[in-house]
């Protein structure tokens, strides 16, 4: 899970242009919306690009998304649950 | 300048069909042109939308345009518009008037580069066709007597600012006469990004619905002539309404998505009805921009509601019937607002059930027969583009 | 009444000037507009999810409004931005095509879509300063001091409007070509906002 977390981190930095951010600096338990690292309806429009690219996880709306994207711990648990890549 | 600016043409082409009285007969029936793509080769089959029911080869036999011509279709698109406009305004070549074509349109040649991009090498002349300029210029060389051509890319508020820079032109006395609207086919391109901003639906929108989750996209191409009542009147043309208002203003919120309180609509509504000299009880129709987006039908609500309180109109969203149009809508739903006022007669919000419970008032879901002196119009654009126009029946 | 040049900037992958000041940069070819940023120590994370035209339109903003705009809080609703350019947003266009391009490889990506619009640009600047104004964005084959004077012009044909944004802002095969204008209408005489000196500030 552990290994996981550190590629999530890796792969949100580079698709969410979060280019002051090192893995280091996000904590896997804090929100990623409102607070925390403070990302818009666009950015969870593309975790859920990422999602299915990367992880081959289809979301059907952005509603969805809303539950998984809470910190970067339930995605990756998600993630490990649905994965089918 | 102060006098009032008219509107002596009006062209139009859309889903609902070609022309003004096809259009109105589409409206009064109820008949939309939503349905599965036809012309546009695309995967996303599962997304409705409003096609030209006419192919481009269809539309250059219409328009006698020789088959060596190379043109893509949103130009296409904008010359069977245009000429019915000029048509309806009665010019006569051998005047001497400074005509401006001023035009919206963000698609482009796309959806031709689409198609041909990986054979480019062997179809340059469709990359030469490309870009939002050469469709402007392609629309003013069928008709051949512009002096001023420009093109306006604002996203889907393009067609009524080229109705906004038009009407400037005039009042600051730049040119005689201001053709003025928005062209804009279908396209992969764009078909797929609002996909991709999930704000496409699989079922025919429903604007101001509490169970509406997107739009449905469209194409189409209308303009309208503007002039001084004074140029009209020497002319002998007789002209359809006036220009009474608008204004156009910046959300400065999201490049996407509308503020919560509407705030640039609310500025936009407010300073077309400070220009127009017209309180909001004077407004007997609107025609919202009523995208059927969850964002923009509740921004654009509150925005109503923080401008006419407990004097507001009829409101409908004609996108149920058109489509979105993007960059054609401000004009394409001009002209719908003006077959309105002068036909009294309010087109249906169709597909409407479900009151939004956040708003005081619903749309309205059946055609209205009403007296129409004052109609508002809304395109709202991404990058927080915000415009409204109000046109009004002459005395 | 007249009508000033208030504040101007030009930005070009050789020159940076604000105000008859050149600001010197060390500039990589891979990322200069990010060099930029950094050098002008702002703190603008959102500046990075930016396309090449918004983010050098941006740059130039800020820089033009550096002193003018102080509070970037309060609504400024006589104030418009109105910008041209020629390749409109095709630079980011060809981006967002590599993400549709293969059937294999089909993953459509919202943020660069976002960026598929030249007015996004006037966006971005408008929400970093809450700038309420008219928003315009015009395509001209070429820089135009003739259009750019006669586009802002009749933006102040509104009265609500006493100054605008105004320019050229393109970017297209790693080239930027930035000229910003702060307009004025204003009481005293300065620097007179017209096509010579438009044309003498690009060149």
């Amino acid at each position: 899970m552990e290994a996981l977390i550190l590629e999530l981190k890796k792969e949100i930095i580079e698709v969410l242009n979060l280019e002051e951010l090192t893995p280091e600096d996000i904590n896997e338990d804090a929100p990623l919306f409102v607070e925390g690292l403070g990302l818009d309806s666009i950015d969870a429009l593309e975790l859920i690009v990422l999602m299915e690219k990367n992880y081959g996880i289809k979301l059907n709306n952005a509603a969805e998304g809303r539950d998984i994207f809470k910190s970067v711990r339930i995605m990756a648990e998600y993630i490990a649950k649905n994965r089918t890549k | 300048m102060n006098e009032d600016i008219v509107v002596t043409g009006m062209g139009i082409i859309t889903g609902l069909g070609y022309g003004k009285k096809q259009t109105l007969e589409a409206l009064r029936l109820q008949h939309s042109g939503i349905g599965k793509n036809n012309y546009l080769q695309t995967i996303h089959a599962d997304y409705p939308v409003s096609e030209v029911k006419m192919s481009d080869n269809e539309m250059r036999n219409f328009l006698k345009i020789p088959s060596e011509k190379i043109i893509t279709r949103t130009p296409l698109l904008g010359i069977m518009a245009l000429n019915e406009a000029i048509n309806e305004a009665r010019f006569d070549k051998n005047e001497a008037r400074k005509i401006a074509f001023i035009n919206g349109t963000t698609v482009g040649g796309m959806e031709k580069s689409e198609q041909y991009y990986p054979e480019f090498i062997n179809t340059e002349h469709y990359i030469e066709n490309h870009d939002c300029g050469s469709s402007s210029e392609a629309i003013a060389e069928y008709f051949g007597n512009f002096d001023m051509i420009t093109t306006i890319s604002t996203a889907c508020s393009s067609a009524a600012n080229a109705i906004v820079l038009g009407a400037n032109l005039l009042k600051t006395e730049r040119v005689d006469v201001a053709i003025v609207g928005g062209t804009e086919c279908l396209s992969k391109f764009h078909l797929n990004g609002f996909n991709t901003l999930m704000i496409l639906d699989k079922a025919a929108c429903r604007p101001f619905d509490a169970t509406r989750t997107g739009l449905n996209l469209g194409e189409g191409a209308a303009y309208l002539v503007l002039e001084k009542a004074s140029d009209a009147q020497q002319r002998n043309i007789k002209p359809l309404c006036k220009l009474s208002g608008y204004a156009n203003t910046c959300d400065a919120y999201h490049q996407t998505a509308s503020s919560p309180d509407g705030q640039g609509a609310y500025l936009a509504m407010q300073n077309a009805l400070y220009e127009s000299q017209l309180k909001p009880e004077d407004i007997d129709y609107i025609n919202a921009h009523g995208t059927g987006t969850e964002n923009n039908d509740l921004s654009e609500g509150t925005a109503i509601m923080r401008i006419f309180k407990d004097t507001i109109p009829p409101v409908s969203s004609t996108k149920p019937f058109t489509g979105h149009t993007t960059s054609a809508a401000g004009s394409v739903e001009s002209i719908i607002s003006i077959l309105a006022l002068q036909h009294d007669f309010i087109p249906a919000n169709l597909n409407f059930n479900h009151p939004m419970p956040e708003l005081s008032f619903q749309p309205v879901k059946e055609n209205i027969t009403k007296k129409l002196q004052h109609v508002l119009t809304n395109s709202f654009g991404f990058g927080g583009n915000d415009t409204t126009c109000i046109f009004s029946k002459i005395e | 009444m007249n009508i000033n040049i208030a504040s101007y900037c030009r930005l070009t992958n050789h020159k940076l000037e604000v105000n008859d000041i050149d600001i010197q940069i060390q500039k990589t070819e891979a990322s200069s507009l990010n060099d930029i940023y950094r050098h002008l120590n702002l703190s603008y994370p959102k500046f990075f999810k930016m396309d090449n035209l918004s983010k050098a339109g941006f740059l130039a903003s800020e820089l033009l409004l550096k002193n003018i705009i102080i509070d970037k809080e309060t609504p400024k609703k006589d104030m418009a931005i109105v910008l041209m350019n020629r390749s409109a947003s095709l630079d980011n266009d060809r981006t967002y095509q590599t993400t549709i391009q293969y059937e294999n490889n089909f993953f459509p990506s919202p943020s660069v879509f976002v960026y598929t619009l030249s007015n996004i640009v006037n966006g971005e600047i408008a929400i970093r300063n809450k700038i309420m104004g008219e928003s315009s964005f015009y395509i001209s084959e070429n820089f135009s001091p003739e259009k750019i004077y006669s586009a802002v012009m009749n933006t102040f044909s509104d009265p609500n409007i006493n100054q605008v944004i105004c320019g050229w802002v393109d970017y297209e095969f790693n080239e930027c070509d930035v000229l910003l204008l702060l307009i004025r209408k204003e009481n005293q005489e300065k620097i007179p906002f017209n096509v010579n000196n438009i044309y003498h500030l690009y060149t």
